[in-house]
């Protein structure tokens, strides 16, 4: 499953969406807007078309480079209040060191090379900055 | 021949626009279409160093020779997922 979505992510679909019978392992990671600094959201912007292009060939690359089973990589657009879930990344794996190194991996490419900005909400003036 | 502009983040606020259409010269090079989009829109020029550039939803190098009807994109660096 690779999506970039505007609803909320549905986590345990996103978990179904990689098992398998001979896979020992599956790493879930959720990825969470938290409270900093009076933020109140977090407003993503995607290059849909180039993005989910993007993750399904980095879902394929960690599949070669740590030989896991299964990748699942979900990740909101549009505004996500703080607590709220903005990416989930499913890896399933024979082993769990393996699926635990893919899962960290895998999210550090989407921050490194996925069309995805973020821009920070602030406090109740609906202010916005840049987040960089 | 024309050409599709798609701008986000910072470039999207510096030009005002999600898109929009560039009327181009046949042959022109990417290089050469960011070069007059930055002569209209100076404020990007500060941000030329750090652009990516896709044609056709594809980072391409700036050599890359356009043809009517690409879909170019101006990206910022990315700064996606989980903060």
């Amino acid at each position: 499953m690779i999506d970039v979505r505007r609803a909320r992510i549905d986590l345990e679909a996103v978990l179904d969406s990689v098992r398998r019978d001979d896979a020992g392992a599956i790493v879930l990671f959720v990825g969470t807007v938290r409270s900093d600094e009076g933020i109140r959201a977090l407003d993503y912007e995607v290059y849909r078309p180039m993005a989910i292009k993007s993750l399904t060939a980095l879902a394929e690359q960690a599949k070669e480079k740590f030989g896991i089973a299964e990748m699942s990589i979900v990740h909101r657009l549009g505004r996500v209040p703080v607590g709220g879930d903005s990416v989930a990344i499913a890896c399933a794996g024979i082993h769990r060191a393996e699926t635990f190194a893919a899962c960290e991996w895998a999210m550090d490419e989407v921050k490194r090379i996925v069309p995805i900005w973020k821009t920070e909400v602030e406090g109740r003036a609906k202010s916005v900055r840049g987040s960089r | 021949m024309q050409i599709r502009l798609r701008l986000f983040a910072t470039y999207r606020e510096i030009v005002g626009s999600r898109g929009l259409t560039w009327s181009a010269r046949d042959g022109i090079t990417l290089r050469e279409l960011v070069d007059g989009i930055v002569a209209k829109y100076p404020r990007l020029a500060d941000h030329r160093g750090s652009m990516l550039l896709a044609v056709n939803e594809d980072i391409v190098s700036a050599e890359r020779v356009l043809t009517d009807g690409d879909e170019v994109a101006l990206l910022p660096p990315v700064s996606g997922g989980a903060r």
